[in-house]
C-alpha cells in the first residue's frame, strides 16, 4: 500500500533511445523534475524512442527493450511538446502499475552460442582455455598498449543507445582492464541539427558524466551549476584539440559561448586513454564536431 | 562473546533478509545479455582484469602493516611521551620517502 | 535487559536513519519504484556473491553501528578495540563492493569493482590515522573511552584536520558523489548497472545504511557523540548524526568527481600527508 503510494511519486525512470534530430530536445526533457534518465535500461521501465530510429540500429533497440525488466512500456516521441510527452510517460506508467502486464520481449530467446566444452564446468579445451564455456568463449591475451604486459584484451561493441555515448555512436573497443587499446568507429552519431551545440546542453553533458546531475539540470533551467571544484576535477591538458583542452572549453561553455573545433582524428583521441577519461573527451566535443570527425574517420 | 554474537547476529540476519527480500527471475538470453547500450559481446566479461595500480597497492601493504604497529602504540602514547612521538615520526618520515619514490615512478597514474 | 535495548536501538537508528537519508537525497519514491519491478538475472552470474553482497553490506553498516555508544558508557558492542572493529568494517567494504561489481559478469560493472578497489585502499589509510590521532588523548581504542576524553572539548575543534578528512572517507565508504567510483556515471552506473528490482532497492537501502553508520561513528569520535546539556545521550547522538548525514548528502551532490588516476594521486600526495599532520599535531596536544 505505502510502496505502491511512494512508486507513484517517484519521477518516471525512463530509459532514452535517442534518435536523429532529438538530441536537444530529449535532454531538455530530462532536466524535468518529473523525468529521470535512467543510466541503463535495468533501472527503467519506460523506453522513451525518441524520432525515427534507423534500420540498422533497431536489433540494438530491440535488444535495449527486452533489457528493461517487466512489466515494461514504449512511449514514441515525434516532436510533440514536453509536457505532453511526460504525461504520456506518466500515463503508461499508471496502466503498468494498474495492470502488471506489460510487453513482451523482441528478440528470439536463443543463447549467443552452444555450449561446447569438457569438464564440470564445461571449460574444455587445453588447461584454462577454450571451449565456450555457458555459450561464450572466454577473452584471450594480447600485448597491452601501455606497458605490454601480456593479459586478456576484452573487445565489444558498445552503443548506439549507451547514455555516456553520443546517441548512435557506436564504437567497437578493445579494452585492457579498463583503458582502451583499440578503436573503431561501427556507425557514426546520428545526425543532429545545430541546436545541439547549445552551450548549456554541452555544460551539462559534461557535469552529469562528473556525477552532478542537479547541476546539469540547474544549468539546463538557465541557472548557475552550482557545484565545486568543477575546473579542478578535469585533468590538465586532457582532449587538447587545436590548443584548448576540455577546461579550456567547458570554461567557455560557462560564459555561454561556443567552442567550434577544427578537423580531428577520433580513434587515435581515445586509443591508450582511460575509460573515464575517454568519456569525458567524447563529452567535451560538440555534437556537430563529433560527426564530422567520425564521418571522416568511416570514409577514410 | 557479546562482540561475537553481534557481529554474527547481525550478518545471519541481513542475509536472511536479503535473500527473502530478493527472489530471482528467469531471464530470456536477450534480456540476461550484458548492458552496452544495444551494444553486443563475444567473451565474458570475467577476465585476467589489467589491475593497472597493482604497483600502488605493494605501497599500500607497507602502510597497512605500520598500522598494524599503531594499534599498540596509541593506548600507551601518552604514558611513553615524547620518546613515542619521535619513533613514529621517524618511521613515517621513513615510509613517506616510499611515497615520493612511487610518485616519481608514476604509480599513481594508471600505468 | 540493555543489551535487548541496546539491539533495539541500532535497528531503529538504522531504520530512522535511511527513511531521513532517501528523503534528504529525494530518493525515497525511486526506491520503492524499483521494487516494484522484476529481478532480472545475467549471462552466467556468480549467484553467491550476488546474492551476499548486499546483505553483508548491510550487515557491515548494523555492525559498525553497533560499536557507538548511544550514552556515556553504553555501547552494544563495549569493546576496547572499537575503533579496531571499525576499521574491519571499513576494510570489509571495499570487498563487499568490488564482489557485487563482479558477481553479475558484465564489463561495466566488472570495470567499477576493480576501480573502487584501487581508489578504497588508500582512502583506508587517511581514515584510519584520523582515527588513532582520536584515540591519543583517551589513551584507549574504545569508542566509550573517545566519547569520556571529549568531555571537556570535542575533537573536531582539538584536532581541526579530522573530520574533514574522515567526511571523505565517509563519501567513499557509502559510494557518493565525488569519491563513487564504483557506481559512476560514464560506466553507466558501475556495479549496480545490471540490478534490477528488489535486489536494486536492497543494494541503494544498504548504501543508505553505511551512511547513518558511518555518520553516527563521525558524530562519536569528532563531535562527543551522546554528550551534550538538557537533552537525553541518544537524542543528541541522533542530531549529530542526521546534521553530519545531511552535510554528506549535501557534498556528494555539490563536488564534482575527477578521474580516478587523478584522484589517487590526490590521495596518496596530498590527503596522506595531512592526515599525517593531523597525527602530529594531535600528538603534540596530547602530551
Amino acid at each position: 500500500m505505502i510502496r505502491d503510494t511512494l512508486a507513484a511519486r517517484a519521477p518516471a525512470a525512463v530509459f532514452a533511445a535517442i534518435g536523429p534530430g532529438r538530441q536537444a530536445d530529449a535532454e531538455r526533457l530530462f532536466a524535468r523534475r518529473d523525468m529521470r534518465r535512467a543510466s541503463t535500461p535495468r533501472d527503467a521501465s519506460v523506453l522513451l524512442v525518441a524520432g525515427d530510429i534507423p534500420a540498422e540500429a533497431s536489433e540494438a533497440l530491440a535488444r535495449v527493450h527486452d533489457q528493461i525488466p517487466p512489466p515494461r512500456a514504449t512511449v514514441q516521441w515525434q516532436g510533440e511538446d514536453p509536457d505532453r510527452i511526460a504525461a504520456r510517460v506518466a500515463e503508461a506508467l499508471k496502466d503498468l502499475r494498474g495492470t502488471g502486464t506489460g510487453e513482451a520481449d523482441r528478440l528470439p530467446d536463443e543463447p549467443p552460442n552452444e555450449w561446447k566444452g569438457i569438464g564440470p564446468h564445461g571449460q574444455g579445451g587445453k588447461g584454462m582455455m577454450g571451449g565456450t564455456p555457458y555459450g561464450r568463449p572466454m577473452a584471450m591475451t594480447g600485448p597491452d598498449i601501455r606497458d605490454g604486459l601480456q593479459l586478456d584484451r576484452y573487445t565489444a561493441r558498445i552503443g548506439p543507445f549507451a547514455p555516456m555515448l553520443p546517441p548512435g555512436l557506436t564504437l567497437e573497443v578493445t579494452l585492457q582492464g579498463d583503458v582502451i587499446c583499440d578503436v573503431s568507429i561501427d556507425s557514426p552519431p546520428f545526425a543532429q541539427p545545430a541546436d545541439a551545440d547549445a552551450p548549456d546542453l554541452c555544460l551539462a553533458r559534461v557535469l552529469r558524466l562528473l556525477g552532478l546531475d542537479r547541476a546539469a539540470d540547474r544549468v539546463l533551467g538557465g541557472k548557475r551549476p552550482g557545484a565545486l571544484w568543477v575546473r579542478g576535477a578535469i585533468p590538465r591538458g586532457l582532449g587538447r584539440i587545436d590548443g584548448t583542452d576540455i577546461r579550456g572549453r567547458v570554461a567557455a561553455w560557462r560564459k555561454g559561448e561556443a567552442a567550434p573545433l577544427g578537423p580531428f582524428d577520433l580513434p587515435q583521441l581515445l586509443t591508450g586513454a582511460e575509460w573515464s577519461e575517454a568519456m569525458l573527451i567524447l563529452a567535451s566535443l560538440p555534437p556537430s564536431a563529433l560527426i564530422r570527425a567520425a564521418r571522416a574517420t568511416e570514409a577514410a | 562473546m557479546v562482540t561475537l554474537a553481534v557481529i554474527l547476529g547481525w550478518t545471519g540476519l541481513a542475509v536472511v533478509f536479503a535473500v527473502a527480500l530478493a527472489p530471482s527471475a528467469k531471464a530470456s538470453a536477450p534480456q540476461a545479455m550484458p548492458f552496452l547500450g544495444g551494444g553486443s559481446v563475444e567473451t565474458h566479461a570475467w577476465q585476467r582484469f589489467h589491475f593497472r595500480p597493482y604497483t600502488m597497492s605493494l605501497l599500500f601493504i607497507a602502510f597497512e602493516m605500520e598500522m598494524m604497529f599503531m594499534y599498540p602504540w596509541a593506548v600507551v602514547f601518552v604514558s611513553e611521551g615524547i620518546k613515542a612521538l619521535a619513533e613514529m615520526g621517524m618511521f613515517l618520515a621513513i615510509l613517506s620517502v616510499g611515497i615520493l619514490y612511487g610518485w616519481r615512478e608514476g604509480i599513481f597514474r594508471w600505468q | 535487559m540493555t543489551v535487548l535495548l541496546l539491539v533495539l536501538a541500532v535497528c531503529a537508528t538504522l531504520l530512522a536513519g535511511v527513511v531521513l537519508a532517501a528523503v534528504l537525497d529525494r530518493a525515497l519514491p525511486e526506491l520503492a519504484g524499483t521494487m516494484t519491478r522484476q529481478r532480472i538475472e545475467t549471462e552466467a552470474p556468480d549467484r553467491m556473491n550476488r546474492d551476499l553482497a548486499p546483505a553483508f553490506y548491510l550487515a557491515l553498516a548494523a555492525e559498525g553501528l553497533s560499536v557507538v555508544p548511544f550514552a556515556p558508557g553504553l555501547a552494544l558492542i563495549d569493546s576496547p578495540v572499537g575503533v579496531v572493529i571499525w576499521g574491519a568494517c571499513e576494510a570489509l567494504t571495499i570487498i563487499v563492493v568490488f564482489l557485487h561489481g563482479w558477481s553479475p559478469n558484465a564489463p561495466f560493472p566488472l570495470i567499477g569493482a576493480y576501480r573502487y578497489a584501487a581508489i578504497g585502499l588508500p582512502v583506508m589509510l587517511p581514515s584510519m590515522f584520523v582515527l588513532i590521532a582520536a584515540a591519543l588523548p583517551a589513551e584507549s581504542l574504545s569508542l566509550v573511552a573517545i566519547v569520556d576524553s571529549q568531555r571537556e572539548i570535542w575533537n573536531v575543534l582539538r584536532q581541526p584536520l579530522g573530520l574533514p578528512l574522515f567526511l571523505v572517507v565517509a563519501l567513499a565508504l557509502t559510494l557518493r558523489g565525488p569519491m563513487d567510483y564504483a557506481d559512476a556515471a560514464d560506466i553507466a552506473g558501475g556495479t549496480s548497472a545490471e540490478d534490477s528490482g528488489a535486489g536494486r532497492t536492497l543494494w541503494q537501502v544498504a548504501r543508505l545504511a553505511m551512511l547513518v553508520s558511518v555518520s553516527a561513528v563521525a558524530a562519536t569520535v569528532f563531535l562527543g557523540g551522546p554528550l551534550g546539556p538538557v537533552l537525553p545521550g541518544p537524542v543528541w547522538l541522533w542530531l549529530k548524526t542526521a546534521v553530519l548525514m545531511a552535510v554528506l548528502i549535501w557534498l556528494g551532490n555539490r563536488v564534482a568527481r575527477t578521474t580516478p588516476s587523478r584522484m589517487l594521486t590526490i590521495l596518496w600526495v596530498v590527503l596522506l600527508p595531512l592526515s599525517f599532520a593531523d597525527l602530529i599535531i594531535s600528538g603534540v596536544l596530547a602530551l
